[in-house]
């Protein structure tokens, strides 16, 4: 029976071409801008640490003093990281910055390239798990010990030693030798929740240095610092003394247990720290917030994207009002046909049937011409506006959502009309022919 | 004349038609308006004045790694290095660049004691020496520049000298001339820093800040391993720049990475990008809204005449002109489109409360409904008017053949 209401549609169709390509028309332009700005939407929005969202927790403290800041910043100061190491509790934890230095080999033709580099504690790997092409993360004694040792993505690997093995080998950081223990693999969460400090959507480093070593070579900060009060900061030992805050500090924390246990030493912490003159705002205290709660409070998504998502949501529903209006027009035009049909003996729920899969027909068709509408204006956008690549492609479920929602829309806005005509009385039509 | 009675009559006979029509122009009009209206605010936002030579005006980054190296003295070469190439205006090494969502702000402090102390809105900071006003192309209306043996090089905590926008003198001393006035940073007495003269506009680098108009220039020439340096060129020569410098400095001295030279104006068009994206993406949909919808009620005309033959040719046979037939499916738009008009420009002001309360937007003027409404009874006029005409073009004798 099915195919034979899809035949009658397709009849139907074709007897009145420019009324369903009005049709089709107006719900795949709805379509495709729902798609479209949802697609953004959703790419932006993605939970980057999947199912390790609850166990990934962002630490921040409240160190300043009263009258300063009002609210936490997502940022610490060194000394706190330096102290916060020093616990047990959490699975893994580091502590972090961004800088950037200058690279080079022990090849002199290789010209110097400046590369984003983030400086970290071995846990990071593990904790954000990062996978690595060859060898691993360096020993954790070089966490405390200090250590020349470095971690090199895939593409470093390929410019600076043509993508060999190069684990043992050692590459120039400022010109110093630093002894090469892993290549990872391509790897670049998005958002990179890790620091929303240097933008949510751009590229994650490609070299990683021990944060052990920041007091002795000195890395820059790439990132912000953010100070709540004067100081006079000359030196590096200066800025590491000092309360600005410039560090990042993630903790891994399995279980609930865990989770409490370690709130409860943070606390201890502030009021240790209160003793020695710190931490003087009434509100002081340590946070910890998994990578669910971090995104939203750092608005990764931003506001304009909800705006479009919403204004293109009522727009779907201007063209699908605008389907209806047409609809009623088109079959209410075949009521005498209809009428004929009833009087031979189909059924109410036949003609029904019928109405709505012819409906479905369209609202299909509407939806896959709306896939190509979105598709295209995700192309024209990302072109002409440089979005980043992970925003601009089409999301592999969009295939299935898209002709979804058109042919449910279609549905809903058919039944009224389907109902219309099917409930009409044949004998009217059947008088005047 | 206009017939209205006997049209509103008719609209109440078959209802679901009009009040589909209505639906979709409510609907339509509180999109159109709030969309618009963020169009208009975003772009307005765009076409604000640096009050800098955007094309001309480059920059790009320095990063020594040689342990030697005395930041010092090699800042002061680099600059002469550049400044001495051909097709260079001006240059300085600076804070950062003007609108590349990146750099130093702070807030001031005045006044001559604790108790009297006043705070200052936060400001943008230059640091740069005396030919950042030529390099940024920036015109001077009070006081002076700096002198060249005023200008320190070293670190940030030599600065003793301001030049301020005006935007900034304005707000922090209203009308009173801010020549001669001492700014501290935090305490009274902390890095004392006097303001010797007013640009007219200089903007900073974050274009989402309220801090943008307020930008000031420091008379300190940074010195570290890494400097930024502001180049303004004849835009012709600015490609063999992007080659002539770095070659320069690296026969100077190889051990250091070179990178940059993008202009001003390329940084405003990243620094904007979001918003030109939002206004674009807008201002697609409004445009394919008013499409769809006067496609729509074409079709819905169309499909009215079909059905109205007999009664327009009984209309025409009992004297009524082919004006009049037209006038009539005009009015009867003109009716559906003022009603759903007016309750849609109310959803519309609804709707712009609930976005400016979540998503901090500006409030909604009215301007935007009233303004679309009038542009919906525009556009719907040609929509409705081709298919009457050819309603009115319908032969009476239609009328009297088949009743």
């Amino acid at each position: 029976m099915f195919f034979y209401y899809l035949d009658l549609a397709w009849r139907s169709i074709k007897k009145t071409p420019f009324l369903s390509l009005l049709m089709v028309l107006a719900i795949s332009i709805g379509i495709g801008i729902t798609i479209t700005t949802l697609n953004v939407y959703k790419m932006a929005s993605i939970n980057p640490a999947g199912e390790r969202s609850s166990q990934l927790f962002a630490l921040r403290l409240m160190s300043q003093d009263n009258d300063t800041w009002e609210r936490l910043t997502p940022q610490i100061t060194y000394q706190d990281a330096y102290n916060l190491r020093k616990s047990t509790i959490p699975v893994r934890q580091t502590a972090m910055f961004r800088t950037g230095l200058a690279v080079q080999t022990e090849d002199p033709n290789f010209s110097p390239i400046l590369e984003g580099v983030r400086v970290i504690d071995s846990d990071f790997f593990g904790l954000f798990e990062v996978p690595f092409v060859y060898g691993g993360p360096w020993d954790k004694q070089v966490d405390s010990e200090g250590g020349y040792k470095v971690v090199i993505s895939e593409e470093i690997n390929q410019k600076a030693f043509g993508g060999v093995n190069s684990v043992g080998k050692s590459i120039l950081l400022n010109r110093k030798p630093y002894q090469v223990v892993g290549v990872t693999a391509q790897w670049n969460p998005s958002p990179k929740y890790y620091d929303v400090n240097n933008g949510a959507f751009n590229d994650s480093e490609q070299i990683f240095v021990p944060f052990s070593l920041a007091p002795i070579e000195e890395y820059e900060s790439w990132g912000n610092n953010n100070s709540w009060r004067h100081e006079d900061i000359r030196t590096y030992s200066d800025k590491l003394a000092s309360e600005m805050h410039w560090n990042q500090y993630w903790v891994e924390l399995d279980t609930p247990a865990k989770q409490q246990e370690y709130q409860e030493w943070l606390s201890r912490y502030v009021e240790q720290q209160q003793r020695l003159g710190r931490f003087k705002h009434p509100e002081a205290h340590g946070d910890i917030s998994d990578v669910d709660k971090w995104l939203k409070e750092h608005n990764v998504v931003p506001e304009d994207n909800k705006v479009l998502v919403g204004l293109s949501v009522l727009f779907l529903v201007v063209c699908l009002v605008n389907m209806l209006g047409l609809l009623l027009a088109k079959f209410l035009k075949r009521a005498p046909e209809v009428g004929v049909r009833r009087a031979i003996g189909a059924s109410r729920l036949q003609i029904f049937s019928q109405h709505i899969v012819e409906v479905g027909v369209i609202g299909f068709c509407g939806g896959a011409l709306g896939l190509l509408w979105a598709w295209g204006a995700l192309y024209v956008l990302s072109s002409k506006f440089d979005l980043e690549q992970s925003l601009a492609q089409l999301d592999q479920s969009m295939w299935l959502i898209a002709p979804m929602i058109a042919v449910s829309a279609a549905i809903i806005a058919g039944l009224y009309p389907a109902w219309r005509i099917c409930s009409t009385n044949p004998s009217i039509y059947l008088k005047s022919q | 004349m206009l017939q209205i009675r006997p049209i509103i009559s008719m609209l109440m006979r078959s209802k679901s038609g009009p009040i589909l029509l209505l639906v979709q122009i409510i609907l339509s009009v509180a999109i159109v308006a709030n969309a618009s209206f963020i169009i208009t605010e975003r772009v307005s936002l765009m076409s604000r004045e640096s009050g800098i030579a955007e094309s001309e005006v480059f920059d790009l980054d320095i990063y020594n790694f040689d342990d030697g190296m005395d930041p010092v003295s090699q800042t002061k070469r680099d600059i002469e290095i550049i400044r001495n190439l051909e097709g260079v205006k001006a240059a300085t090494v600076s804070s950062m660049t003007p609108l590349s969502g990146g750099g130093w702000a702070s807030n001031f402090s005045y006044g001559t004691s604790k108790e009297d102390r006043v705070d200052a809105a936060n400001a943008p900071l230059y640091y740069g020496d005396e030919q950042m006003i030529a390099t940024l192309g920036l015109k001077l209306i009070e006081g002076r520049n700096f002198y060249p043996d005023e200008v320190l090089t070293g670190g940030s905590e030599l600065a003793s000298l301001l030049i301020v926008s005006k935007a900034y003198a304005q707000e922090t001393f209203g009308d009173e001339s801010p020549i001669g006035k001492v700014m501290y940073r935090g305490e009274i007495g902390n890095q004392p820093m006097k303001i010797i003269g007013v640009v007219e506009r200089l903007q900073g680098a974050w274009v989402d800040n309220n801090n943008l108009e307020r930008g000031m220039i420091i008379n300190v020439e940074l010195a570290a391993a890494f400097n930024r340096i502001l180049v303004r060129a004849d835009e012709e020569a600015i490609v063999g720049l992007k080659e002539a410098i770095p070659a320069a400095l690296h026969k100077e001295n190889p051990n250091r990475v070179v990178r940059g030279f993008t202009t001003i104006s390329e940084h405003r068009n990243i620094v904007y990008r979001d918003h030109e994206l939002m206004a674009t993406v807008l201002s697609m949909m409004v445009v394919l809204l008013l499409l769809i919808t006067s496609l729509g009620l074409a079709g819905m005309v169309m499909f009215n005449i079909e059905r109205r033959t007999k009664q327009i040719g009984t209309r025409r046979a009992l004297g009524a002109k082919k004006r009049d037939i037209v006038s009539f499916f005009l009015v009867e738009n003109y009716l559906i489109c003022i009603t759903g008009g007016v309750i849609g420009g109310l959803i519309a002001v609804q709707l712009g409360q609930q976005l400016m309360a979540l998503y901090s937007l500006p409030k909604l003027e009215l301007f935007y409904p009233i303004a679309t409404v009038a542009g919906l009874l525009v556009l719907t006029t040609f929509a409705v008017i081709f298919p009457a005409q050819k309603a009115a073009k319908i032969s009476p004798a239609t009328a009297t053949r088949s009743v």
